[in-house]
């Protein structure tokens, strides 16, 4: 009912290939836009910007550069943090030498770096596959944080050896550092993360996303049929690696406000690679579901014992915590093995035929 | 999308029940770490910040007539955790205790805008000794670069320094680096000469390599600053490569019983240095014993009570309460306010009549702060294993803070200056 598609009639080619076909997603779309840009911001505590909203879409953000490459060009890559780690150290870099640059400009320009980083490092996969590139691409991982430690100038010769985010400012209006307000943050961060998902949403869709797609289901066959594998891998890699460093400079920029190089180890690749995959690989709304179940559920989660009153000591919770997010992970890999977006498709089916199916 | 909805909906409701139940309270949590890579070093150090706290609570009633709610926010050692806990927790707190150098550089930029008191006892950011340029963040009794100078000045006691070798081991981490400054500074003075021997993060159970490095090497001792499994592994490395027990030593945080107890008698002679010491015949220990623990109202059990770390919780927690008494001296009331704690902790005067009358005699040494003065630099005492527990081995020792004050002020500046617009409490005299 709901979902009712009666009366919907497409009357040209355009219409038919349309992003959304079907009118009640396009709504959809708009109610999450309307809840993202104007609902959350005027409701939201500082809690609930720091921990969920800001967490959850560079999250998603990172994933998402993930997902073109794993998801979509079929590149297993086990690299992610290390990129995200070369666009933080980057983006703080041009900061801290050009004081005067728009952070907004860094932030899009430090992916560039990353990106150029993600080739280097993309290229023994046009001689090896699967597992093989895994470990390609944890030598970058062990690489870059291990770079990230030694060469002091990445961290302008910091006795702590960590980077700390300065106060920036865009016309007078604090948006990084301590000085920065959440909301501010929030709404830059949904602005370069709603552009760059738009971006991702007409590559995939367009020449490039097929010819990934061909990659990935079949390299030999896209040869045969003209593809350029190198091309094809190579791009992959580079517009993941650059949504990735824009994450990773978000991730330090507007939400850590200060990074030690250990923290771009292995287990954020980890947890990033989790998202893409429990949200669905060779998909863009996996993404933000796979987010919103990995890093947004804990800390609802720990917030349920104290609102309910029941007296559990916080060691206690974070056990259960643990527990309760292991098994949930668990059972939806057993309901649908192809990830949250899968669930939502299918959900989505039902529902368009849902009172009368056949 | 709809559970993100579901979701955000949930935790505004959490947020909003939870600021409701509160009177006649002083809410201090605790960023606490009883899980994860670093719970066996935070279980007891936790145990004893919270059994103090009961202690208060059910023998007097409190501090000055308002119980303590000491809530625990579990972190597990993890960053991402320990912003969320201290997101949570700042909107009612009146102090907060970060307890991880990742979460406290997180965090200290943030506190003169959030205006909360940062307790990071014997850690965190060592210029943070100035209190002009940190208003907020206090790492009393004593922070690192006093605890290098103090292991420095006990090494001098056995011999002059002129000439020998010294192997500074460390954790491969802000916390690790931390002392170095100091360190070559004193080295420069005294004629030694130091080598840094990094242990990264994931080498920390097994540091063959260093070891190796260290016996080439030949230093006359090896001062560390390990934290976690990083102690173990050294003290077994050391125990296997057959390194004199005796010219190891550690910083606090490298004298945890259970990584001694490991190795047993054959650690034998392996110092720490240390602002606290568990003094079981100290009449707190026994208020503890009969109040809070025969009552069950304790997670610890006796092995973990004789133990370095249990002590040197109650130890934070006995200053933080010092610190919430002399706010309610100064303003007259019960319930305090951040703001005023901070002028508390700033005005702690812990005279050794004091320290008794606390119960705490031989536990903890004398330090005073100000304003100016955010550490107290108590100094410590060197303490040795004898291949069952802890004992002291040297009189007290004071840090000479004025070889490194500028230093610190240098230092104090710069991160001022990287972090500006950046407030200075201009109303506070020099050291």
């Amino acid at each position: 009912m709901l979902y009712r598609t009666a009366g919907q009639f497409k009357t040209s080619y355009e219409a038919d290939q349309a992003l959304f076909p079907v009118k009640q997603d396009a709504f959809l779309l708009g109610f999450i836009m309307v809840l993202a840009w104007v609902i959350f911001p005027l409701t939201a505590s500082e809690f609930t910007f720091q921990t969920l909203l800001i967490p959850i879409l560079i999250y998603s953000l990172a994933a998402l550069g993930l997902n073109i490459l794993t998801g979509y060009a079929g590149q297993l890559s086990l690299g992610t943090a290390a990129f995200m780690g070369v666009g933080a150290y980057a983006c703080y870099k041009m900061i801290t030498i050009m004081p005067w640059m728009n952070p907004i400009i860094a932030i899009l320009l430090s992916g560039v770096f990353s990106a150029g980083v993600g080739v280097a490092f993309g290229i023994p996969s046009l001689r090896i596959k699967g597992f093989y590139l895994a470990i390609a691409t944890l030598a970058a991982q062990f690489f870059l944080v291990w770079l990230f430690e030694k060469w002091a100038w990445l961290y302008n010769y910091n006795a702590s050896g960590a980077i700390q985010v300065p106060n920036l400012d865009i016309f007078g209006l604090y948006v990084s550092g301590p000085q920065a307000d959440s909301i501010v943050q929030y709404y830059l961060v949904l602005f370069i993360v709603c552009l760059l998902t738009w971006v991702c949403i007409n590559l995939t869709r367009g020449n490039l996303g097929r010819t990934w797609k061909a990659t990935r289901d079949m390299d030999i066959a896209a040869e045969l049929i003209g593809i350029n594998l190198m091309k094809s891998k190579l791009t992959a890699f580079a517009i993941s690696s650059y949504i990735v460093g824009v994450a990773g400079a978000l991730f330090v920029f507007m939400w850590r406000g200060a990074a030690e190089p250990n923290l771009f180890d292995i287990p954020l690749s980890f947890r990033i690679l989790f998202i893409a995959i429990i949200g669905g690989l060779g998909s863009i709304l996996g993404n933000y579901l796979g987010a919103i179940l990995i890093v947004g559920l804990p800390v609802v989660l720990n917030l349920v014992p104290e609102a309910l009153g029941i007296p559990l000591s916080s060691s206690m919770v974070e056990h259960l915590n643990f527990m309760i997010v292991g098994g949930l992970i668990v059972f939806f890999l057993i309901v649908e093995p192809h990830g949250l977006a899968q669930l939502w498709r299918l959900l989505r089916e039902k529902l368009i035929l849902w009172p009368f199916p056949y | 999308m709809k559970h993100f909805t579901r979701l955000a909906l949930a935790g505004a409701l959490a947020a909003a029940t939870a600021g409701a139940s509160m009177a006649q309270e002083l809410y201090a949590p605790n960023l606490a770490y009883r899980t994860g890579p670093f719970a066996a070093t935070g279980i007891p150090l936790m145990n004893g910040q919270a059994d103090y706290m009961t202690l208060l609570n059910e023998r007097d009633g409190g501090i000055g007539g308002a119980k303590i709610d000491f809530e625990e926010c579990e972190t597990g050692y993890s960053t991402e955790k320990g912003v969320e806990c201290y997101e949570k927790t700042k909107g009612k707190a009146i102090v907060t205790q970060p307890w991880s150098t990742g979460i406290t550089l997180q965090v200290l930029p943030k506190t003169n805008v959030d205006a909360i008191p940062i307790l990071a006892p014997g850690y965190g950011f060592s210029p943070m000794m100035d209190g002009k340029t940190f208003q907020w963040a206090f790492n009393t009794p004593a922070g690192y670069w006093d605890a290098a100078d103090m292991i420095i000045q006990y090494l001098e006691s056995q011999g002059s320094l002129n000439g020998k070798k010294i192997a500074f081991l460390h954790l491969d981490h802000p916390y690790g680096k931390e002392p170095i400054p100091v360190l070559e500074q004193l080295a420069a003075e005294k004629g030694f000469e130091l080598s840094p021997i990094p242990v990264g993060l994931k080498e920390m159970q097994n540091q063959s390599a260093q070891w190796l490095q260290i016996r080439r090497m030949r230093p006359d001792y090896v001062v560390m600053w390990g934290w976690g499994a990083m102690n173990a592994g050294a003290i077994t490395e050391a125990v296997k490569t057959k390194f004199p027990m005796e010219n190891f030593l550690g910083v606090w945080w490298s004298g945890h019983d259970a990584d001694l107890a490991i190795a047993g008698a054959d650690a034998k002679g392996y110092k720490s240095i240390s602002w606290s010491f568990p003094k079981m015949d100290a009449p707190v220990m026994k208020d503890i014993q009969s109040m809070v623990i025969d009552k069950g109202m304790s997670k610890t059990d006796e092995t973990e009570m004789k133990g370095v770390f249990y002590s040197r919780g109650i130890v934070i927690s006995a200053i933080l309460a010092e610190g919430i008494r002399a706010a309610q001296a100064e303003y007259g009331t019960a319930e305090i306010n951040a703001e005023q704690l901070r002028w508390g902790l700033e005005h702690i005067d812990m005279t050794e009549e004091r320290i008794a009358e606390l119960g705490l005699d031989g536990m903890v040494p004398p330090f005073k702060t100000s304003c100016a003065n955010h550490t107290g630099h108590s100094g410590g005492w060197m303490l040795e294993w004898d291949g069952e527990k802890f004992v002291k081995v040297s009189d007290l020792l004071t840090p000479n803070v004025a070889g490194y004050q500028a230093l610190a002020e240098e230092k104090a500046k710069e991160y001022a200056d990287a972090n500006a617009p950046w407030p200075v409490n201009e109303g506070c005299d020099a050291m």
